[in-house]
């Protein structure tokens, strides 16, 4: 039966003209969304250009700021920016600490329109830790960027459902169910073909439109990447093409099984994930931002009272740079970098409950994800193009870590009063991002298309058990 | 062969065929005659298998349909009354799919030699169904039951829309079927075509077999006569 039955289904979608609208729909979806995508990664990789551009200029400002200094000349420029002094460098010559976009970034905006990609963090303090905020938009997340990931998540599923939400019941409407029902067939096994090879042609589609797009569309052949967004997209056709199955086994005429879809798409796509990120904002609410930076200031300004104590206890919890200086001459800068230390050590209890918050949210969503395969399909993407939460959080650590290298390094030279030379610049620290190895998502993929083969499994053996007059004669 | 034994089916309180006993041999056309509501297309539906019987068996060729479902449809062919295809496939592809899924594959010029055997002009052979008449289809779907060489055929009003020209030209194809030791069992309102094509007819009301007559035993005004006693229309019985 499944030969005639492939032979004459194909016969007949390339008649009805389903499969020119399927193929130029899809075609001009992934076209459209690769070359958005792009353009996103364009802009990206020319705004950490920019940044990186500024700062060879700025070191090439620096540099000659340094060569007149070191030869005794005068320098017009204000006493805090010249170089030779290390929180003149810390602070108005910092490196660019940038997030190259990976070679995947284009299928998934992800985070990276919320995050910045770019700091420079200085020597001062680590107010450029306030650009990384937590995800609290959820018109945002609900309406994403148009990517590839968008096509896929959320445009995909409603071309599957228009696609295969009647197969059977169009049969019946139509009158020609009670003469296929008449030869010696299972109906179930009957409508298991049909949907099989719709799937397998949507598969099939989206995997040729998918190599188009990764061939024609995108600069450098990532074969292994286009091999595992097939892989997370076939997982998720597999599964709306089986809701579309069980639906069509279970519910009766075609505008009740389009309803039925649609209304499990609003669930899948759009209800499960807004009420999973509002319930991660109610439950583990983020501290305020208004609050954090208020005490931050609070803090400063206490500080800044208490400057000398502050400097006094420092050096005695330092004494080699005491021991370092004979003149003992302590400036602004001195009393200010120890403060700011101590700004930091007090501040630490709300920035860590900031981090653990974020850390309960992610947890709660990775907990509940499994709710919806299109919170999973999207995660996946994210983690394929670099652009996830985990990805950000990951940078934000890497910035963090360098800004204390750059610190560290500057701060002997301050409390030494050791001037910055030109033959230390080729000392400073560079920020160089390492990408983490996130998990695979072969196995969130595997799990879907085990549900999905589950969810198929069940509808056919209920419906094989039913009474079969409830399919032939609605 | 087909055969009921007190074949009942009941929807709540509401009996819709009660007790109906069949018995149709090889070479026999019987036609069930009976107002709308009065059981006919429940029979054959049971017969089909698409209904269950709430008591009594169906049987096709000595199989009971209840519990040899899909192995009794080997052996019967359907012809509804409104017999629908794939409009986009031809005549020829239809016959080949609808042979195909039942395990029986046709070549073209077999599939053309049913076709042609079924009365359908060959020009029409590779017109899509969308272009055919009522007639053309029911012509079709006779070549998909002389093509499946079933020996039960069960036709829902199968004429009910024709022209009395194709109306006439399917009461032969039935005779050529039933010569060819076919059993037919029929449903119409048609009185001349039951008359005409049957060789046993019965008159059902309310899910009950009324009557039974052999049609050689009885003349059309008879039989229009005993259809209206049995439905109980005094107003038109002489």
């Amino acid at each position: 039966m499944y030969r005639y039955n492939f032979l004459y289904e194909f016969k007949l979608l390339l008649r009805s003209g389903w499969m020119q609208i399927l193929s130029l729909l899809l075609l001009g979806l992934f076209c459209f969304a690769t070359i958005n995508g792009n353009q996103k990664v364009l802009k990206r990789k020319q705004d950490i250009h920019s940044a990186k551009v500024e700062v060879k200029e700025s070191d090439a400002n620096m540099l000659s700021l340094l060569d007149s200094v070191e030869n005794g000349m005068e320098v017009s420029a204000s006493r805090w920016t010249i170089p030779s002094s290390p929180t003149a460098v810390g602070n108005y010559y910092p490196r660019v600490a940038a997030m190259d976009p990976q070679p995947l970034s284009f299928v998934s905006t992800g985070q990276s329109d919320l995050f910045t990609h770019y700091v420079k963090p200085t020597m001062a303090g680590d107010d450029f830790t306030l650009n990384f905020t937590e995800i609290i938009s959820p018109v945002q997340q609900l309406f994403g960027s148009f990517d590839l990931a968008f096509v896929i998540v959320y445009l995909l599923p409603l071309i599957i459902i228009a696609f295969s939400y009647n197969i059977l019941s169009a049969e019946r409407e139509s009158g020609s169910l009670k003469l296929l029902a008449s030869q010696p067939i299972s109906i179930h096994t009957w409508v298991l073909q049909k949907i099989s090879l719709r799937f397998l042609l949507t598969l099939i589609l989206t995997v040729i439109i998918l190599t188009i797009v990764f061939v024609f569309l995108v600069s450098g052949n990532n074969f292994k990447g286009l091999f595992d967004v097939i892989i997370t997209t076939a997982a998720y056709i597999l599964f709306w093409f089986s809701l579309a199955f069980a639906v069509n086994l279970r519910v009766g005429d075609s505008s009740k099984n389009a309803i039925v879809l649609l209304g499990l798409w609003v669930v899948f796509v759009l209800l499960v994930p807004s009420v999973l990120n509002q319930l991660g904002n109610t439950l583990y609410p983020m501290p305020s931002r208004t609050l954090m930076i208020n005490k931050m200031r609070n803090l400063k300004e206490e500080a800044t009272e208490k400057q000398d104590e502050i400097l006094d206890n420092f050096l005695r919890d330092h004494p080699e740079y005491a021991l370092n200086d004979p003149n003992q001459s302590r400036q602004f800068y001195h009393r200010y970098m120890a403060s700011q230390k101590l700004v930091k050590e007090k501040l630490e209890p709300v920035t860590l409950e900031f981090e653990r918050q974020l850390e309960r949210q992610q947890a709660l969503v990775s907990k509940f994800r499994w709710l919806s395969p299109a919170i999973i399909a999207q995660e996946s993407l994210n983690i394929l193009s670099g652009t996830s939460t985990a990805d950000y959080e990951n940078y934000r650590k890497q910035v963090i870590g360098f800004a204390e290298t750059w610190r560290n390094h500057l701060t002997p030279l301050l409390y030494n009063n050791e001037p910055f030379t030109s033959s230390k610049y080729g000392e400073l620290p560079s920020f160089n991002y390492h990408p983490i190895r996130l998990k695979n998502n072969m196995i969130a993929s595997l799990i879907i298309m085990i549900v999905s083969i589950g969810i198929g499994f069940v509808a056919y053996m209920i419906a094989f058990k039913g009474n079969v007059s409830k399919l032939i004669i609605s | 062969m087909i055969t009921t034994d007190n074949l009942t089916k009941q929807y709540g309180e509401t009996i819709v065929l009660n007790q109906l006993n069949l018995n149709i041999g090889a070479n026999e056309i019987y036609c069930l005659l009976g107002a709308n509501g009065a059981g006919k297309t429940t029979t054959i539906n049971l017969l089909l298998g698409f209904i269950k019987p709430t008591s009594g068996s169906a049987f096709i060729n000595g199989l009971c349909v209840s519990e040899e479902y899909i192995k009794t449809k080997q052996y019967l062919a359907y012809i509804p009354e409104n017999l629908m295809l794939y409009p986009t496939l031809t005549a020829v592809e239809n016959l080949k799919y609808f042979s195909g899924i039942g395990g029986k594959n046709l070549s073209k010029s077999q599939s053309e030699d049913f076709l042609n055997e079924a009365g359908l002009q060959k020009n029409a052979f590779n017109s899509r169904i969308s272009t055919f008449s009522k007639g053309m289809r029911q012509k079709v779907g006779i070549s998909i039951a002389l093509a499946k060489d079933a020996k039960s055929l069960l036709l829902d009003e199968p004429t009910s829309g024709l022209d009395p020209k194709s109306s006439n030209e399917f009461g032969q194809l039935l005779h050529k079927l039933k010569d060819n030791g076919v059993s037919i069992l029929m449903a119409t309102h048609d009185l001349f075509r039951a008359k005409d094509t049957g060789t046993h007819i019965g008159i059902m009301k309310n899910g009950q077999l009324r009557q039974e007559y052999a049609t050689k035993d009885i003349s059309l005004p008879e039989l229009e006569q005993a259809y209206l006693e049995a439905m109980n229309y005094k107003e038109f019985v002489s």
